[in-house]
Parts: C-alpha cells; structure tokens; sequence
C-alpha cells in the first residue's frame, strides 16, 4: 500500500489511458492480408483425377524440394504400389502420436508402415554394418537388401534410410532408377501390375485408409 | 375492361404509386385543413390555458426520445473505448467506425423472444422493467440543459431527482422477487442493499451544495456557478465532489461497483429471467443512468451549462434577416445557384478531367456543407441556448467517458468492501463535510 492513498489509483487510470493512444495490435483480416513466413506454403494436400484415383506418382520430387523436410510419403502409388499418405500430418489421427513424437526431436518408430508384413531386420542391419553406414555406398546397400530378401522391402529402405542418414527420398529414388531392383517379390509383381487387379486394389485400399482415419480400424483390404 | 382499368393498367410503378398518394394526400390535407377550421380555435384555447400540462407532457416526450440515442451513443462509446484502452479496434464493421453496432444491438434485442417465466407474477415482472426505465427517465426532467432548455424547474429539483433515483430500487426488487427465482431475488436485495446504501453518502455530499446555492433548484444552483472555472462548487465542495462521484457510481451501477449485475461472475443479478426487450430495458435504463449521473454531476459541481471562463465576445447578435425586405426573397431564390456555380466552376476550370455537370455536383455539396455550417453558426451566435447545450454536453461526456474509462480500468471490488466503504467511510466523510459547510457558511455570514 503506497503512502498516498489513491495513487494505485491514479496509475492504473494512467495506463489505461496510455494504452488508449497506442497502436493497436488487432490484425484486421481480411482487409489487410496476413503476413506468413517466405517459407510457408499451404496446407499439403493430395489431388484426385477424374476418376477418383490419386494423382500423386510417388516421385519424391516434392519431398526432395521441402525445405524444412516436412514431407514424409508412403502407401499405395499409382501402380497400386505404394500407400501414399500424407497431408498436415495432425489430420490424420493415425500419425498425430508420430508427428508430436517427431516435433519433440526423437526418433520415431513410423506407425505408416506398421501394416506391411513386418521383416526381420538383422539382415539389413548386417549390410549396413558391412557398408560401413555410408550413404555412398547406398547402391551397394539396395543390392545386398533384395539379394537378401528377394526384392526390396519398404521397412528395409527405411532402415536403409535410418542408418545411413540418407533421406528416404534417395533411398527411394535410387532403388526406382535401377531396373534390377524391385519392390514386390516377383510373383506378386505380375499380379500387381495386371491392368484387371489395379482398380480393385486401389479401392480397397483406399476404402480401408478412409476406414483408418475415420475409426480406429486397421485398413482391412489386400495391402502390400 | 373498362376505361378506367385500361388506364390503370398502361400507368409504370411509380405512376400507380402516385396516383394513389396524391389523392390520398389531398384528401388527407383537405381533412385536416376542416379539422383545424372547426375545433383549432378550441384546442389551441384548452392548450394555452393548460400551459404547464403542455411543458410537462412535451418535456417527458422529449427526455424519453432523448434517452434511446444517447443510450446507444454511450453503448457504442463504451464498446469503442475500452476496445481502444484493450488495445483492439472494438466495433468498425457496421457504419463509420461502427458507430451504428449499437443500433444493430438494439434491433438484435428487439427481434428476441420475449419470456416469461412459468409461475412468475406477470404484472409485477412485465412491470419491473418499466419502473426501472422511467425512474431514469422522470429524474431527466429537471435536468438543466441550457439556459431554458429543462424539462421543469422545480424549487424541491433536487429532492425529485433523489426520489425519482429511488425509485430504480422498487424496480430492481420487483424484477427481483417477481422473477420466481432464488438467484434473482438474490440479485434484486443485493442491488437493493448496495443502491440504498449509496444513497445516503450520495444525498449528504450534496447537502453542501445546497447550502451554498440556498436552493434545491438544480437550474439554481448552475446559475449560482455563473462566472468562470473559479465559481464551480467543485472547487468550493472538493470533499463533497469526491463523496458525490464515487456515490454516483455506486449508484448507477457501474464498475468498480457493479456487483449488481457483475456479468463475469454472477448471472446477471436481478435480470436473470429476463430476455428481449424487457431485458433491453435494464440495459438501457444503465445507460441511461451513466448519463444522467454525469450530467448531474456537471450540473451540481462542475458549473452546468456555463463557460468555463468568461466570454470574451459578445454572444449574441441580432440578425434580423426580415429587416432585408424584397431583397431576402431575391436572396433566397438567387443566391444558392450563384454560389454553387461558383464554387463548382474552379473545379470545371482547373481540371479537364471534371465535366461541367460533375463540377455542379460538387458545387452544390459544397454549398450545403457551407449553408450548414452558416445556420449552425447563426444559431450559436443567436441564442445563447446553444452554447449553454454544447458546455454541458461536452462536459457530460467527459464523465461518460470517465465512467468508461474507469470500467477499462478498475476491477471490482467485493460485496462487503463495498458496503464498509459506504458505511465506515463515505457516510462519516459525508457529515463531515455537511457539519464544515455549515459552519463556514456561519462564520462568513455573522
């Protein structure tokens, strides 16, 4: 309590009427537009064609251009390969544990992928510890891996991506461009690539992703 | 089809509109012209007999349309400035500024549902709302504007206005107790409690003044602080304007003693049962208050409607416009094209973009801005009213916007702080001042 009573008073009317005068801190949107960082582009977001088939070819390309590695990508590609799932990674309730996981600066065990047939991964450790973990060597790598399992598991590239420190997207983008290395086993990879199975294929896999984001179900269709 | 439906038929909209308007309108005319030819002499007769009746019911109409805008004035002038005192831009989106927002609140209220609860008592509980808003507004009518402009001069003014402030408590309790709710009968003794516990500081403080004016008529006492600054009571009542202030608060309801309907801690006190414009009333009935305790404040210490120093220039002047014979007819006809072709022409003339027309145009706004600002000066310099109106409102919303500022400002106090200090220290610090005053005024007058 101060000396002179009222002075508290006094003050605090001060500094209101102090503030009256300021600059205010209200941003008026939409008038005026928001100031975003040089870096922000949007919201992610996947587009369908006319069919109602994802777009998205599985090139990494957007992956590779993200400057602050955002852009995380598995699942199904056009050719009914691969899962492609991404997004604002906190819409997708599956990957909200990860993402927060990841904002923490941890490693993550990458849920995404729990659904392909889980693979020992000694084998692929082995060869990583021969190549010495380096990423020079990373075609080396890809072809002990399929040599090992018979074609290229994509818990094995992640593992391949992990102990190297290469990104996933080189990982992925050197074991597309050679021609003896393939993602299926070969018996699957004709069924797979059989123009009869593909729409089927994508529709059940895109079915169960709904099913996996809406409930809490596990995707239910025949997925890799 | 006959000739008439034909007709009728080729007529376009506006012409159907004004075929039926303009008979209607002679009609109408016609009537009232008859009216006026046989019981005008009659009517005028009982008006002029009654002339007191006439002031009284003129008055109270005005004072009761006078209410709803400066209501909305000050809702606006509370939501603007304490968003500016918040640093945010508070209400900009409907009218300038956002100054109709409040007008919009109005409507919002109006277009609500009018509830009344199950087993409340109707009379009593329509009735609440309605005693509340003219406590406020029969206090107004002896409420000096400007030299004449007030609704009655009373020799008790001051007594009315106290009885009529009163009178709010009887409307909170009945809203209170009507509303067949535990927590508005709550509300209603509590406001009850808080009002006349005010009132007594409130009516000592000014005791003072009343001693030094030696009248209870409030337009009495403004004309006693004619002069300048250094006649205001405020300066011979400094105690008594300090009691009065912090009582006049406490009185209208407003923070840092706004118990009686703290809206971020109790529901809504005494109001909560009711919705739309029943509800509307209360809140305006506050406002409304905010006004009259500033302008009663102004007029009992702050010198009214009087200049805060002496006029240096005379105010009046006698134009006599009539004094101009045929001339003010050639005036009247010739003078607004002339000048709006010569206020228009530079603009012609200097820009060869502006087309002739366009510079009429711009003309003619300017010849209206500059006619109204020459009937506003005239009537500033003719009578002296309306500079007394302007005093007294400027010095009116000074403490609105004090009472605003305060709300931006202070928080509230508790319900026993606030009873202790009306009690333990406003009422002794009251009497003091009473007993001083009177003294002084013995000893200067022996």
């Amino acid at each position: 309590m101060s000396l002179i009573p009222g002075l508290g008073l006094v003050k605090g009317m001060a500094l209101t009427l102090r503030r009256f005068f300021q600059p205010k801190v209200t941003h008026l949107w939409p008038e005026v537009p928001a100031e975003i960082s040089p870096k922000f582009r949007g919201r992610l977001q996947l587009l369908y064609d006319e069919h109602g088939t994802l777009k998205c070819e599985t090139c990494f390309q957007c992956a590779q251009a993200c400057p602050i590695e955002c852009i995380d990508m598995g699942g199904v590609d056009t050719k009914g390969r691969y899962a492609v799932h991404w997004g604002a990674s906190e819409t997708y309730g599956e990957r909200r544990e990860e993402s927060a996981l990841r904002r923490s600066g941890r490693t993550v065990p990458d849920v995404a992928y729990e659904h392909w047939s889980p693979i020992d991964l000694a084998p692929v450790d082995a060869i990583l510890h021969d190549a010495d973990h380096d990423p020079k060597r990373l075609l080396e790598i890809l072809g002990a891996t399929q040599a090992a399992y018979g074609y290229l598991p994509v818990a094995a590239l992640k593992r391949i991506s992990f102990g190297t420190g290469a990104w996933y997207a080189m990982v992925y983008g050197t074991a597309t461009y050679y021609d003896h290395l393939r993602f299926e086993p070969p018996a699957a990879a004709a069924a797979a690539t059989a123009p009869s199975s593909r729409g089927a294929l994508e529709g059940d896999y895109l079915s169960g992703l709904d099913q996996a984001i809406s409930g809490a179900t596990k995707p239910a269709g025949r997925v890799h | 089809m006959t000739v008439v439906g034909r007709t009728w038929e080729r007529l376009t909209i506006p012409g159907k509109i004004l075929a039926v308007v303009i008979p209607l309108g002679a009609v109408l005319t016609a009537g009232l012209a008859l009216l006026i030819a046989l019981i005008g002499g009659a009517v005028v007769q009982f008006l002029v007999d009654n002339l007191p009746l006439v002031r009284f019911v003129v008055a109270a109409t005005i004072v009761l349309l006078m209410t709803v805008p400066s209501a909305f004035l000050i809702i606006y002038m509370e939501m603007k400035v304490i968003a500016l005192m918040n640093l945010r831009y508070g209400p900009d989106r409907v009218g300038p500024f956002g100054s109709a927002l409040s007008v919009v609140h109005g409507l919002k209220v109006l277009m609500k549902e009018d509830f009344t609860p199950t087993s409340a008592d109707v009379p009593v509980f329509t009735l609440a709302p309605v005693v509340v808003y003219m406590s406020s507004v029969m206090s107004l009518l002896v409420l000096p504007f400007a030299p004449g402009i007030f609704g009655q001069d009373f020799n008790i003014g001051l007594l009315y206005f106290f009885a009529m402030g009163g009178l709010t408590v009887v409307g909170l309790l009945m809203a209170g107790w009507s509303s067949f709710n535990k927590y508005s009968l709550l509300g209603g003794l509590r406001s009850a409690a808080q009002v006349v516990s005010y009132e007594i500081p409130l009516t000592l403080s000014v005791v003072g003044v009343v001693l030094l004016a030696g009248t209870l008529s409030i337009n009495k006492i403004v004309l006693g602080q004619a002069g300048s600054v250094l006649d205001w009571y405020v300066l011979r009542q400094p105690l008594a304007f300090a009691i009065f202030f912090i009582a006049v608060t406490a009185e209208a309801n407003r923070t840092p003693f706004d118990l009686t309907e703290a809206d971020s801690e109790i529901v809504a006190g005494f109001a909560t049962e009711y919705s739309g414009m029943r509800f509307g009333f209360f809140f305006f009935a506050e406002y409304v208050n905010v006004f009259i305790a500033s302008g009663l404040t102004v007029a009992l210490f702050m010198g009214g409607w009087n200049a805060p120093f002496n006029w240096p220039w005379p105010v009046t002047v006698g134009l006599d416009p009539g004094g101009l014979g045929i001339g003010l007819l050639f005036l009247l006809a010739l003078g607004p094209p002339v000048v709006i072709i010569v206020l228009g022409l530079p603009f012609y003339l200097l820009n060869s973009q502006v087309k002739f027309w366009q510079a009429l145009i711009i003309g003619f706004v300017l010849f209206n801005l500059l006619a109204v600002a020459a009937v506003l000066g005239l009537a500033f310099l003719s009578f002296d009213w309306v500079v007394g109106l302007l005093w007294f409102m400027g010095k009116t919303y000074v403490f609105v916007f004090t009472f605003v500022w305060m709300r931006g400002t202070l928080p509230r106090v508790r319900i026993d702080q606030l009873m202790g200090f009306a009690w333990k220290w406003l009422l002794p610090a009251s009497l003091l001042n009473l007993f001083v005053t009177a003294g002084a005024i013995l000893v200067v007058n022996k």
